[in-house]
C-alpha cells in the first residue's frame, strides 16, 4: 500500500472501500514542518503523541495507540478537552508489534522470559509470536557448546516444545537450525540428514510423553543453509519438503494438514564468503538470495559482505537488506510458488537428493540410539572432517572459489572496501558494570530461593522445567546462573570452565 | 633443532569464539608438514594456553580468531608469559586480523600474523624457522 497517495488517490479510496490513509506529512498542515527536525532528533518526542491528538481532520470519533500504558488516561483527558465525543486510547503491551528470533541455545530461557514478560504487560501469551532454536543433539559438537549432558540438553528442547504448544500456540518453539551444524562445512545431503535425525527424536519424545502431534507440528520450522550450487540449494529445499511431509503423514500420523509442511527459513552460508575482494560478496548473496526465494523459503537473511572477516557492520546489513528487496520487489522471484517445477534438471536432483537424504537418516539411525551416537563422537568427527575436507578443497581448487583460488589479484590492489573492513564495533564495557551493579542490587534471598528450586527441578524428573526457569528469571537470575544450577541439579560443574562460582553456596 | 622430535603447536581459540574451521584448516596443513599439533580447543584463557604450552613443552603457541576478542586477550597473555619467563613465539592466524590489527598485535609481542588469504607452505616454513629459532 502507498502510503503517501496524493489527495485524488485518497479521496477515491474513501469513496470506494470505505475507509482510506492520511499520511501525516502530505495532510498535517503544521506538524508536517516538524519532520525533519524529527528525524534529525531520532528520539522519541512530545510530537508521537500530539499528532493524533492534533488531527487536522478533527473527527468526533477516535482509537488511538499509546507507547506506556500510563499514558492511556493522559491522552484521554486530552481528547475530551478537545471535544472528542467517542474515543478509544488503546496500549498494546508492546508485544504485539513484534516477533522475536531468539538463536541462543536452549531456547527454553528465551521462551521462559518471552512468557513472562507478556504475563507481566498484561498481553497474552497466546499471542506471542518468534521462534528459537532447537540443538539437543549436535551443539555441543559445533559452535554452539553449552555444557551440558545429553540427556538435560534434549529435556530443555522437549519442555520448551511441550510448554509453548498449550501456553504460546502461535510461536514457533521447534525451529530445527540446520545452518549452524552445517557450515563448517557439510555438504547438502548430510545437512539435511541430520536434522531430519534431530526432528525425528524429538518428535518421538513427545509423542511418547502422550502429546498430540497436531498440537505442535504445524509449528515446526527448519533453518537450513544456502551454499553457492543454485540448482542443488533449490533442490535441497524441495526434497526437504517432500521428506518432512511423507515423515508427518505416514511416520508420526499426524492428521492436520498443516502438520506435513514446515516453514522453512534460510541463512547464506558464511563459509562461501571470501577476504578477498570483498565486493564479491554481495554477487554471492544476490544468487543465494534468489536460489532461496526460487525454493519458495518463508523467510531469508543474506549474510552481510563482511561477515568473512569482521562482525557485520550496519552498511553491509543494510546492503543485505536491500539485496533481498531487490529480488523480490524488482526481479520478481517469488511470484510463482516453485517456478523450477518441472525442469528435468531440478526434479532429478531433487529425487536424488530426497533418496540420498532418506538413506543417510536410515545409516545414522542404524548406529544406536542418538544419544549413543553423540556420545561416541560421531558426529564430532563428522564435523571436524567435513572442515578439513573443505579446507582442502579451496586450497587444491577442486572447488573454485572466485578471487581465492581463481581470478586472484594481488593483495596491495585488493583495496575496495578495504576500509571498511578495518572499523571495529568497540566492546560495551558499561555492559559489564550494569550486570555487575545488577547482581548486586537484586534480593539475594529470592535469588538463594529460586537457584535451590532450579537445582532440585533439574534432579527431579517429571517436572516441566520451563516454570521454575521462568519464576528464576522473574527472581532476577541471569541465564548463566540457571544453567549452572540445572547442572549442579543432574550432578555435573556448576561452571565447566571454571570461571565463575554459584551466586549462593 | 638439537633434538629429533617434531615441531610441536599448541593451537587454541580464546574466549567465547566458536568457530573452529580455520583451527582445523591449520592443524591440518602443519600435521602434513611433519609437524605435532596439540589442539587445545574452544573456550580458553591465557591462562589455561600458558599452563598447557608449560606442560606439554609447546615450540610454538598457535591462537585462531574469528572474533575481535583475541584483541583484549593477548595482554594477558604476554604479561602471564613474561611474568613467569616464557619465550615460546605466540602466532596468531584469522579471518578477522585488520592491517591496523597486524601493526599492533606485533608490536605487542606476536611473531607473525596469517590470514586466510595465507599460503599454506608459507604458514608451515615460518611457523618451522620460528621454532627452529628459539631451539638454537
Amino acid at each position: 500500500m502507498r502510503i503517501d497517495a496524493p489527495t485524488e488517490v485518497v479521496q477515491k479510496a474513501l469513496h470506494d472501500a470505505g475507509w482510506t490513509f492520511l499520511f501525516a506529512p502530505r495532510f498535517h498542515a503544521s506538524t508536517r514542518h516538524a519532520v525533519g527536525p524529527r528525524k534529525e532528533l531520532g528520539a522519541r518526542t512530545a510530537f508521537n503523541l500530539l499528532g493524533p491528538l492534533t488531527n487536522p481532520a478533527r473527527p468526533e470519533s477516535q482509537v488511538v495507540g499509546v507507547p506506556k500504558p500510563e499514558l492511556t488516561e493522559f491522552v484521554a483527558r486530552c481528547l475530551q478537552r478537545l471535544g472528542t465525543k467517542r474515543a478509544w486510547v488503546v496500549h498494546g503491551g508492546g508485544l504485539d508489534e513484534l516477533t522475536l528470533s531468539h538463536s541462543l541455545p536452549p531456547g527454553a530461557y528465551a521462551i521462559a522470559a518471552l512468557h513472562r514478560i507478556a504475563r507481566r504487560r498484561g498481553f497474552d501469551p497466546k499471542q506471542l509470536r518468534g521462534s528459537t532454536i532447537l540443538l539437543p543433539a549436535y551443539c555441543e559438537d559445533c559452535s554452539y557448546q553449552i555444557h551440558m549432558p545429553y540427556e538435560l540438553r534434549m529435556r530443555l528442547a522437549l519442555d520448551a516444545v511441550e510448554f509453548a504448544a498449550t501456553e504460546m500456540p502461535r510461536f514457533h518453539a521447534f525451529l530445527e537450525d540446520t545452518y549452524y551444524i552445517s557450515d563448517g562445512g557439510l555438504n547438502s545431503i548430510e545437512e539435511m540428514a541430520l536434522g531430519f535425525v534431530e526432528i525425528r527424536e524429538i518428535v518421538r519424545a513427545l509423542i511418547r510423553r502422550g502429546i498430540d502431534v497436531d498440537s505442535f507440528a504445524p509449528r515446526i520450522a527448519i533453518l537450513v543453509n544456502c551454499r553457492m550450487d543454485l540448482f542443488e540449494e533449490v533442490a535441497k529445499i524441495r526434497a526437504t519438503r517432500r521428506i518432512f511431509a511423507r515423515m508427518m503423514r505416514e511416520e508420526f500420523g499426524a492428521k492436520d494438514p498443516r502438520s506435513w509442511s514446515c516453514a522453512i527459513t534460510a541463512h547464506t552460508s558464511g563459509l562461501s564468503l571470501t577476504m578477498a575482494q570483498p565486493i564479491n560478496n554481495v554477487a554471492r548473496g544476490a544468487v543465494q538470495g534468489l536460489a532461496l526465494a526460487l525454493a519458495g523459503v518463508q523467510a531469508v537473511e543474506i549474510s552481510c559482505f563482511d561477515e568473512a572477516y569482521r562482525t557485520p557492520s550496519h552498511d553491509s546489513h543494510m546492503v543485505s537488506l536491500r539485496t533481498q528487496q531487490i529480488v523480490q520487489l524488482e526481479a520478481g522471484a517469488d511470484r510463482v510458488a516453485d517456478p523450477l517445477g518441472g525442469s528435468y534438471l531440478v526434479e532429478s536432483l531433487t529425487d536424488e537428493l530426497e533418496h540420498r537424504i532418506v538413506a543417510m537418516v536410515a545409516e545414522i539411525e542404524s548406529l544406536g540410539t542418538l544419544e549413543q551416537v553423540c556420545d561416541s563422537g560421531w558426529f564430532r568427527r563428522l564435523f571436524q572432517q567435513a572442515m578439513t575436507r573443505r579446507a582442502k578443497a579451496i586450497q587444491d581448487g577442486s572447488e573454485t572459489q572466485v578471487g581465492v583460488n581463481a581470478f586472484k589479484i594481488p593483495e596491495d590492489e585488493d583495496q575496495l572496501l578495504r576500509d571498511h573492513s578495518e572499523s571495529k564495533i568497540a566492546p560495551c564495557r558499561e555492559r559489564i558494570d550494569e550486570i555487575r551493579q545488577f547482581k548486586q542490587d537484586r534480593d539475594a534471598g529470592a535469588v538463594a530461593e529460586h537457584f535451590a528450586r532450579v537445582r532440585e527441578a533439574g534432579a527431579a524428573s517429571g517436572i516441566n522445567l520451563i516454570e521454575p526457569i521462568a519464576d528464576a528469571l522473574e527472581a532476577d537470575l541471569t541465564q548463566g546462573e540457571i544453567a549452572g544450577a540445572l547442572r549442579l541439579g543432574v550432578g555435573e560443574a556448576y561452571d565447566p570452565l571454571r570461571q565463575m562460582e554459584p551466586p549462593v553456596g | 633443532m638439537t633434538t629429533e622430535r617434531p615441531v610441536r603447536v599448541l593451537l587454541a581459540i580464546l574466549g567465547l569464539d566458536q568457530h573452529e574451521a580455520g583451527a582445523f584448516a591449520v592443524a591440518t596443513l602443519l600435521r602434513d608438514a611433519g609437524m605435532e599439533v596439540l589442539y587445545l580447543g574452544r573456550f580458553a584463557t591465557p591462562e589455561i594456553v600458558v599452563d598447557a604450552a608449560l606442560e606439554e613443552d609447546a615450540d610454538i603457541i598457535g591462537l585462531s580468531c574469528h572474533s575481535w576478542e583475541y584483541l583484549y586477550y593477548l595482554d594477558e597473555l604476554f604479561e602471564l608469559l613474561h611474568g613467569r619467563e616464557i619465550s615460546t613465539p605466540v602466532v596468531v592466524g584469522g579471518s578477522v586480523i585488520g592491517r591496523d590489527d597486524e601493526n599492533e598485535i606485533h608490536a605487542k609481542g606476536v611473531a607473525a600474523t596469517f590470514g586466510p588469504s595465507s599460503d599454506a607452505n608459507e604458514i608451515a616454513r615460518q611457523i618451522r624457522s620460528l621454532a627452529e629459532a628459539r631451539g638454537a
